[in-house]
C-alpha cells in the first residue's frame, strides 16, 4: 500500500530522517515504535506532505506522492490524525467533521458518512453542536479520528493516538483502531505504548535516530531484546 | 566634503535610532514607539539648550533620561500585550506623543525674538552648534563618538550574561520564566534602555537640523527605526549599522540619480532583501562565515 | 446641545461605517495571516488613483471609476501578497511587516508618478444636497456608505459562517497546521482572503473618496490607520467586532472634534486605543490565539 524508500528529511542542516525505508501492507495495521526524537513525527509529516523530503521516494499503491502538497496527498487517499489531536476548539463537532471532508464535493456522501461517524462514535452524536474545545481528551481524540475518516482515506496515519489519555480511553481508542481496520482501512500507527500496540498491530518497525533499526512481526518483537528492554521491560501503564 | 559629513550625520543619528529598536527587539518586543521617544529627547534637549541655556552634554543626558522615563511608562502597560497588539499599542503611543508636540506651545522672549516650540510650526532656531562655533566635521565626530559609545556598550552587553537573558526572553518567554528570569524587570529595562538611546538620537538630531516639528517623528520614522535591526538581523549590533548604511547611504542617497523612480527601486530592494534573508542581512550563519574569514586573515 | 449631540452621533456613525469596512478588510487579512499589512491603505489608494486617472483621461463616469478603483485595489493587493506575504509564510512575521512598509513607500511614489499634483478631483457618486430627518442633516452619499457597510458585514458573515470556503477560512485562521492535514490549501485560502479584503477596502476607499470628492497620496496612510484602529477597538478578529469598532471610532471622533477640535481629537483617539489595548478592553469577542504572532 505505502512504500517509503530511502527518505531523507532535514530541518536546515539537521537530518531528522537519514534514509528511511519501510512499507505498509494493505489491509493491515503497521506500527512504528521508537524513542522521542527518533523522527517518527517527521516521517508522518513527510508522508502527509507537510514536510518535503530532501531525497528518497514515497509511493502510495505504486503512485508516487513524494513532495506533493498536503491537499494532493489527502486527495490521493492519505489522512493524518495528528499528534495531540488538534481539533478546532472554537468550532462545533459537526463543523470539525465537515472540515474533514473539505476536499469532497458529494454532499449526499458527506452526509451519509457523517451519520456513519455518529453511529461509530455515539458520544460525538450527543455533542454534535458543542464546541470541540469543551470535549474531554478522549472525545477530542475520537473527533480527530472521525474527522480524518471524513476524507474517506485508504490509508490512515495516526501519530500517537494514546498520548496523554487515561488507560480506559486508550483501550477504547485501540478497539476503534481494530474496528476501522476490520472495515478495510489500512493503518499506519506511531505508538509509544508498545503493550497496547502488540495487541492490535500486524507488523512493527523500530526507528532510532532517523533510521529504521528493526522490522518484524509481533512475535519477533517479543523476542527482540532491544525492544524488550526499552519498551516492554518496565510495564508502562500510560 | 560637507555633503559627506552631512550624510554621515544622518547615518549616525539613524544608527542610534536603529540601535534603540535593536535593544527592545532583543526581548522580542516590536516597538513602533521609538520615534515618539526620539521626539521626547529632541524637544527636551532643544528646550534645555535654547530656553535654559544649558550646555549640550548635560542636556543630551537629561533628554535621554526623560525619554527613558517615558519608555518605562510605556514598558509596564506594554507587558500585557504581545505580537501585533504590542505593535499597534506602541504605534498608538508614538502617534499620541507626536500629536502632543503638535499641540505643544512653550515660547519665551529671547532678545528680539520669541523662541521655543510652537505647535504645528515646530521648534525653530535651535542654534547651539553655530552659536558655539562647531563645524559640520566636529558635529559629525561628536555624533559618531556617541554612536561608538552606544555600540560598544551594546556589544559588551550582548557578550555578557545580560545579553543572554535578553535573548532568552526574546526566544521564549515561558522558558525564560521557568529558569527564573524576571520578565517584568527584563522587558521594562530593555524598553527604558531603548528609550534612552532613542532620546539621545532625537536630542542630537534636533541640534544638527536646528529645526524640528512633530511631522519629523511620525510613523515613517518609527518604521524605519524598527526596520533597521530587522533588516540587519539580531545577531549583532553591526547588522543594524549595515542596514542603516544600506538604506540611508546606498538606497536613499545612492539612488538619488534615479529621481522620481527612487522609491520604487528602494521598496523593491528592501522587499528582495527581506525575501532572501527573512532573519536579516547579518544572520547567525553569515556572521559565523565572516568570523571565519576574519580569523583566517 | 442635545441636537448637536445627536447630529454628531449621526455624523460619527456615517463616517464610522467607512472605518468599519476598512476594519472588516483588515480583520480578514489578519485573521488568516496573523500579520500586519502596512500596505493595506496604500493599495486602496493606488486603486483610487487609477480610478481618478480614468476619470481625468477618458472622462469616465462614477460607475466606471468605482469599478476601476475596486479592481485596482485588488491588483495592488495581489502585488503586496505575492511580494510580502506568500514568500515569507511561516517564518519571520516582522519581515512581512517591513516588506509591506517598503511597498507602501513604493505605492506612494507610484501614485505621485501617475499624477504628480498634491490632490486631484474624484467624481461624486450622488450629487444632491443633504436632506433633513427630525432636524438632523443627512448626506445621501454617507447614507450609502452606511448601507454598504451593513451589506458588506452581512455578506461576509454569511460567507464565513455558512459556506464551504468560510469553513476552510476559519479552519486556516484557527490552526494552519491542522487545516493543512485536512487537505485545505491554506496558501490559496490566504490569497483569496487577501484579495477579498482588498476589494472590500477598495469599495470603502471609493465611497470615502467620492464623498470627499478629492484624492491625495496621504489617503493610504489614513486608511491603514483608521482600519487598524477600528479593528483593534473592536477586539481583533471578529466580524461584528470590526463593525462595532468602526462605528465607535467614528462616533468618538465626531464628539472629540466637537469638544476638543481636530488636533486633540486624534490625540484622544490614540490615547484611547493605547488604553484599550493594554487594558484588554476590546469590545468584540477577541480571538485568544490572535496575539501569538503579528
Amino acid at each position: 500500500m505505502l512504500d517509503v524508500r530511502d527518505v531523507v528529511t532535514a530541518y536546515g542542516k539537521i537530518e531528522a530522517l537519514k534514509g528511511v525505508t519501510l512499507s505498509v501492507a494493505e489491509g493491515r495495521i503497521t506500527c512504528l515504535l521508537g524513542p522521542n526524537g527518533a523522527g517518527k513525527t517527521t516521517l508522518m509529516y513527510s508522508i502527509a506532505g507537510i514536510l518535503k523530503p530532501r531525497r528518497g521516494r514515497i509511493a502510495l499503491k505504486d503512485r508516487e506522492i513524494t513532495g506533493r502538497a498536503p491537499d494532493q496527498v489527502v486527495q490521493a487517499g492519505v489522512a493524518l490524525v495528528p499528534e495531540n489531536r488538534l481539533v478546532f476548539p472554537q468550532m462545533s463537532v459537526r463543523e470539525n467533521l465537515t472540515a474533514g471532508a473539505y476536499l469532497r464535493r458529494d454532499r449526499a456522501g458527506i452526509a451519509a458518512d457523517m451519520e456513519r461517524m455518529f453511529q461509530r462514535f455515539p458520544r460525538l452524536k450527543e455533542r454534535e453542536g458543542q464546541l470541540a474545545g469543551t470535549l474531554s481528551g478522549g472525545e477530542q481524540q475520537m473527533l480527530s479520528v472521525a474527522r480524518a475518516l471524513m476524507s474517506r482515506p485508504r490509508l490512515l496515519l495516526m501519530d500517537e493516538p494514546s498520548l496523554g489519555l487515561a488507560p480506559l480511553v486508550v483501550e477504547e481508542i485501540f478497539r476503534i483502531v481494530t474496528e476501522l481496520n476490520r472495515d478495510g482501512t489500512t493503518i499506519f500507527l506511531v505508538e509509544q505504548n508498545a503493550h497496547m500496540a502488540l495487541k492490535v498491530a500486524h507488523h512493527f518497525y523500530l526507528m532510532e535516530q532517523g533510521r529504521v533499526s528493526f522490522s518484524g512481526t509481533p512475535g519477533e518483537v517479543e523476542e527482540a531484546e532491544v525492544i524488550q528492554r526499552a519498551y516492554l521491560g518496565s510495564r508502562r501503564a500510560d | 566634503m560637507d555633503f559627506y559629513y552631512g550624510l554621515a550625520q544622518i547615518i549616525g543619528v539613524h544608527t542610534l535610532l536603529g540601535l534603540s529598536a535593536y535593544m527592545v527587539l532583543l526581548t522580542g518586543q516590536v516597538s513602533l514607539a521609538q520615534a515618539g521617544f526620539a521626539a521626547v529627547g529632541a524637544y527636551v534637549a532643544a528646550m534645555l539648550t535654547v530656553l535654559a541655556g544649558m550646555h549640550l552634554f548635560p542636556a543630551l543626558l537629561i533628554a535621554g533620561i526623560a525619554a527613558a522615563t517615558i519608555a518605562c511608562a510605556v514598558g509596564f502597560p506594554a507587558l500585557r500585550v504581545r505580537g501585533l497588539m504590542l505593535v499597534i499599542a506602541t504605534l498608538a503611543f508614538g502617534e499620541a506623543v507626536r500629536l502632543f508636540f503638535f499641540n505643544f506651545d512653550y515660547q519665551i522672549a529671547k532678545g528680539e525674538v520669541r523662541v521655543g516650540p510652537l505647535g504645528g510650526e515646530g521648534f525653530r532656531q535651535i542654534r547651539y552648534f553655530p552659536e558655539n562655533g562647531w563645524t559640520t566635521f566636529e558635529v559629525m565626530l561628536l555624533i559618531w563618538a556617541i554612536v561608538a559609545m552606544v555600540m560598544a556598550a551594546l556589544w559588551w552587553m550582548d557578550r555578557s550574561r545580560t545579553g543572554a537573558v535578553l535573548r532568552a526572553v526574546g526566544e521564549d518567554e515561558l522558558a525564560a520564566q521557568s529558569v527564573g528570569i524576571n520578565l517584568t524587570a527584563v522587558k521594562v529595562s530593555a524598553m527604558a534602555a531603548g528609550g534612552f538611546i532613542a532620546g539621545l538620537s532625537g536630542g542630537i538630531y534636533a541640534h544638527y537640523t536646528t529645526h524640528i516639528e512633530h511631522a519629523n517623528f511620525g510613523v515613517v520614522l518609527a518604521t524605519f527605526a524598527i526596520a533597521y535591526p530587522i533588516l540587519g538581523g539580531l545577531s549583532s549590533v553591526f547588522g543594524t549599522v549595515i542596514a542603516v548604511v544600506f538604506i540611508q547611504g546606498v538606497l536613499i542617497e545612492g539612488l538619488r540619480f534615479m529621481g522620481d523612480w527612487r522609491n520604487l527601486l528602494f521598496g523593491a530592494l528592501i522587499v528582495l532583501a527581506m525575501n532572501l534573508r527573512p532573519h536579516g542581512l547579518l544572520d547567525p550563519r553569515s556572521l559565523a562565515m565572516l568570523r571565519r574569514l576574519v580569523g583566517r586573515a | 446641545m442635545a441636537h448637536d449631540l445627536a447630529q454628531n452621533t449621526v455624523d460619527g456613525l456615517m463616517t464610522g461605517s467607512a472605518y468599519a469596512m476598512l476594519a472588516l478588510g483588515f480583520t480578514l487579512i489578519f485573521g488568516v495571516m496573523r500579520r500586519l499589512n502596512l500596505s493595506y491603505g496604500p493599495s486602496i489608494m493606488i486603486g483610487a488613483y487609477l480610478g481618478t486617472l480614468v476619470h481625468l483621461q477618458f472622462g469616465m463616469g462614477a460607475a466606471v471609476v468605482a469599478l476601476v478603483t475596486v479592481l485596482g485595489a485588488v491588483a495592488a493587493g495581489f502585488y503586496v501578497e505575492r511580494l510580502c506575504f506568500a514568500p515569507m509564510r511561516g517564518q519571520a512575521a516582522t519581515a512581512s511587516m517591513v516588506a509591506s512598509f517598503a511597498i507602501w513607500m513604493q505605492l506612494e511614489e507610484l501614485a505621485t508618478l501617475l499624477l504628480p499634483r498634491h490632490s486631484y478631483p474624484f467624481p461624486a457618486l450622488i450629487a444632491r444636497p443633504p436632506f433633513e430627518i427630525a432636524g438632523i442633516l443627512i448626506r445621501a452619499d454617507r447614507l450609502l456608505t452606511l448601507g454598504a457597510a451593513i451589506a458588506a458585514m452581512l455578506a461576509l458573515w454569511l460567507l464565513v459562517h455558512r459556506s464551504r470556503f468560510g469553513l476552510a477560512l476559519r479552519a486556516t485562521a484557527r490552526d494552519r497546521a491542522t487545516a493543512r492535514h485536512l487537505g485545505i490549501d491554506v496558501d490559496r485560502i490566504g490569497l483569496i482572503a487577501f484579495l477579498g479584503a482588498s476589494a472590500l477596502g477598495g469599495l470603502a476607499g471609493m465611497l470615502v473618496i467620492a464623498a470627499d470628492q478629492q484624492i491625495t497620496p496621504m489617503f493610504g496612510m489614513w486608511a491603514t490607520f483608521k482600519g487598524l484602529v477600528a479593528m483593534m477597538l473592536g477586539g481583533l478578529g471578529s466580524i461584528p467586532g470590526a463593525v462595532i469598532g468602526g462605528l465607535l471610532l467614528g462616533v468618538v471622533e465626531a464628539h472629540g472634534q466637537w469638544f476638543f477640535g481636530p488636533q486633540l481629537r486624534d490625540l484622544l483617539v490614540y490615547a484611547l486605543l493605547f488604553l484599550c489595548l493594554v487594558l484588554r478592553a476590546g469590545i468584540g469577542a477577541g480571538v485568544p490565539s490572535a496575539e501569538r504572532r503579528i
